[in-house]
């Protein structure tokens, strides 16, 4: 312990020695970075300074838009559900085996990425709209209908979201140790077993990034959503749909309240993933 | 297979290949408290036929055993099999006390196990029961492993290399904790190393695996002082392996003619004259001085000359010509008392019981 410590201070003396010596490259980065931060958070603070709180109370009582933003967090948690059950297990054979035709899956999971998202929402149509290849069966076999529906808005969330569950999950299972798992076996537990006392909670840090990347990335989707289905209208489509009917103001009220309540879930995922360094794997060998 | 009756814990005619890495046809038997020794370099297969007892792999051929059952077809949640990695892979996410439990968890505990408590206090856990792996010694580490593997009462241990990564000094600690705990747990053990110090203080019996196969399996005194071939030679750190061919036998002793040379050997059975042989000649048999002995019982007596000298530990590795390529140790004293230095003339001694035949 005392030598990692120390060889850590070593460390940093020699970060702050390179620092100095550096001062020319550091100063034109950190400009840049400077610029780059703040026109990220620019439009944000611009949102929030734009309102007043009579329009923000105006906007809170409509029950439409308090429906909308509920709708977004049902279907955007349905959505990371489905990833995280879906997704782990495609990470978990992609961190695990090699097999022919690998490179070609890792190519398909990332595919989403690649697609437009209102392209997304035309193909999505072409499989789960009315007339479609899986909706039209699924709607007179079991009624679950991907039109009009929250189902609907999940299929879309999903498919733009779920690549950012599997890659995420992949990194998180590969940094376990397989010979841990070897260990479990040894001392009696079988498969399934190790997956959930072992490889789950070591990998657990990777996995909740991932499953909190698609929600953020579901709750704030729109094109895919829009096009498989306007209604019913999850807070991103109603904001459009403000927009379009009374401009700015209006549009900017809901915003306001939208973007407080995806910050606020966001601060919180990123603080659960914080809470699990101290039991992630990630060089536990040293 | 019918009338063999199975050994406690072995291996007959293994075979198995896993891409670049194979085992062919390696056989063994170990009686209930042997510790087996695999000596060989890296990639001889030494790791895959750990795994392969521990049931990681399914062999293409042949049979495991293991508590003196066929074990060949049971998966490795059920050969109770301990297995030991390089740094104990403890499960970083558990504390000592969980760690240990999980190895009783799993494994059916029987009415009159000892409790995870008691084994902890065995080996002098029980005040670091709450840390995490990441805060524990090597030494610690090596006895939780231990303790762990204990838990579900194991019927073979499988050291992979445990002490590599080591530091030399700390390494000779942990070994000789290590040979104790496995002189007091009367529980057979395969401990695989390329490392021969560790092969001589551990092994009851051991094997040199070379290339997936086992070239020599016997006592560490036999395979260190009668290596059955060159590779094997080689392999446990006799320095000087001759060519020669016999040219007479009397009186037990074989003489060799080795290029100008003649030496005087002990006889094996088979040294016929005009036989070629190999004599094997480990570097510390070899003794050096600055004047002919009169002492007549050294039969080996050459006019050297010193090539090269290099430390090696406490020790002087001297390289020399003696007519034919020698490697002797010294001590430091000698060293200086002899003044050692590349060119120096020396006489090279060495007894004919210390040169090691082997027949071609």
């Amino acid at each position: 312990m005392a030598s990692a410590v120390s060889s850590r201070v070593q460390g940093d003396r020699m970060n702050t020695h390179r620092f100095s010596q550096a001062r020319g490259l550091v100063f034109a980065f950190s400009l840049a970075s400077g610029l780059l931060l703040a026109f990220i958070m620019l439009p944000l603070l611009e949102i929030y300074g734009s309102q007043t709180s009579a329009s923000l109370m105006r906007a809170a009582s409509s029950a439409e838009v308090r429906n909308a933003i509920l709708l977004s967090l049902e279907a955007a948690c349905l959505t990371t559900a489905c990833a995280g059950l879906l997704g782990v297990p495609l990470a978990y054979l992609l961190a695990r085996f090699s097999f022919p035709g690998k490179g070609f899956v890792e190519a398909i999971v990332d595919l989403p990425l690649a697609v437009p998202h209102t392209v997304v929402g035309i193909g999505l149509l072409f499989v789960f709209g009315r007339t479609g290849l899986l909706g039209a069966p699924a709607a007179s076999i079991t009624g679950i209908k991907f039109w009009g529906t929250t189902a609907g808005v999940v299929i879309a969330m999903l498919y733009v979201s779920v690549p950012y569950a599997v890659n995420a999950a992949r990194v998180g299972l590969e940094s376990v140790d397989p010979r841990l798992e070897k260990v479990a076996r040894t001392l009696g537990a079988g498969r399934w077993a190790v997956l959930f006392k072992v490889t789950l909670p070591l990998a657990g840090r990777g996995i909740l990034t991932g499953l909190s990347l698609t929600f953020a990335r579901s709750i704030s989707e729109f094109g895919a959503v829009i096009v498989l289905t306007y209604y019913p209208m999850t807070a991103p489509v109603k904001i459009y749909d403000l927009f379009l009917q009374f401009g700015l103001s209006e549009s900017s009220a809901m915003a306001t309240l939208f973007l407080t309540v995806t910050l606020s879930l966001f601060i919180f995922f990123r603080y659960l993933v914080a809470l699990r360094k101290g039991g992630a794997p990630i060089g536990w060998r040293a | 297979m019918a009338g063999v009756t199975a050994p406690f814990v072995g291996a007959q005619g293994l075979s198995l290949r896993v891409g670049t890495f194979e085992l062919r046809e390696v056989t063994f038997a170990m009686g209930p408290r042997d510790t087996f020794v695999i000596l060989g370099p890296s990639g001889a297969g030494k790791s895959l036929l750990l795994e392969t007892l521990a049931g990681f792999y399914r062999p293409d051929r042949g049979q495991v055993f293991i508590g003196g059952r066929d074990a060949t077809a049971a998966p490795p949640e059920a050969r109770r099999v301990a297995f030991m990695f390089q740094d104990y892979a403890l499960f970083p996410h558990l504390t000592v006390t969980q760690n240990v439990e999980f190895g009783r968890r799993f494994s059916g505990s029987r009415a009159d196990a000892e409790p995870v408590s008691a084994l902890l206090a065995r080996l002098g856990l029980e005040h670091i029961g709450a840390r995490k792996p990441a805060q524990l010694s090597g030494g610690e580490k090596q006895r939780v492993a231990l303790a762990r593997a204990l838990a579900m009462d194991p019927a073979l241990f499988l050291f992979d290399e445990p002490l590599a990564a080591l530091d030399a000094r700390f390494r000779d600690t942990l070994r000789a904790e290590l040979k104790t705990f496995l002189g007091n747990a009367g529980i057979p053990a395969i401990y695989v190393t390329h490392d021969q110090l560790e092969a001589l203080a551990l092994a009851d019996k051991m094997a040199v695996m070379s290339d997936g196969a086992f070239v020599q399996v016997g006592t560490p005194t036999e395979i260190f002082n009668a290596p059955a071939s060159e590779l094997v030679a080689n392999f446990v750190g006799v320095e000087t392996v001759l060519e020669g061919t016999v040219i007479g036998v009397s009186d037990g002793i074989a003489r060799i003619g080795a290029g100008t040379r003649v030496l005087h050997a002990l006889s094996n059975d088979s040294a016929r004259p005009d036989e070629r042989v190999l004599a094997c000649i480990r570097p510390e048999d070899v003794a050096l001085a600055r004047t002919r002995h009169a002492d007549s019982s050294v039969r080996n007596q050459f006019d050297a000359k010193v090539l090269a000298i290099a430390a090696s530990g406490p020790l002087f590795k001297v390289t020399l010509d003696a007519g034919f390529p020698l490697v002797a140790y010294v001590s430091k004293q000698s060293y200086i008392e002899l003044g050692l230095a590349s060119g120096t003339e020396v006489i090279a001694s060495i007894k004919a019981t210390a040169i090691h035949l082997i027949c071609r």
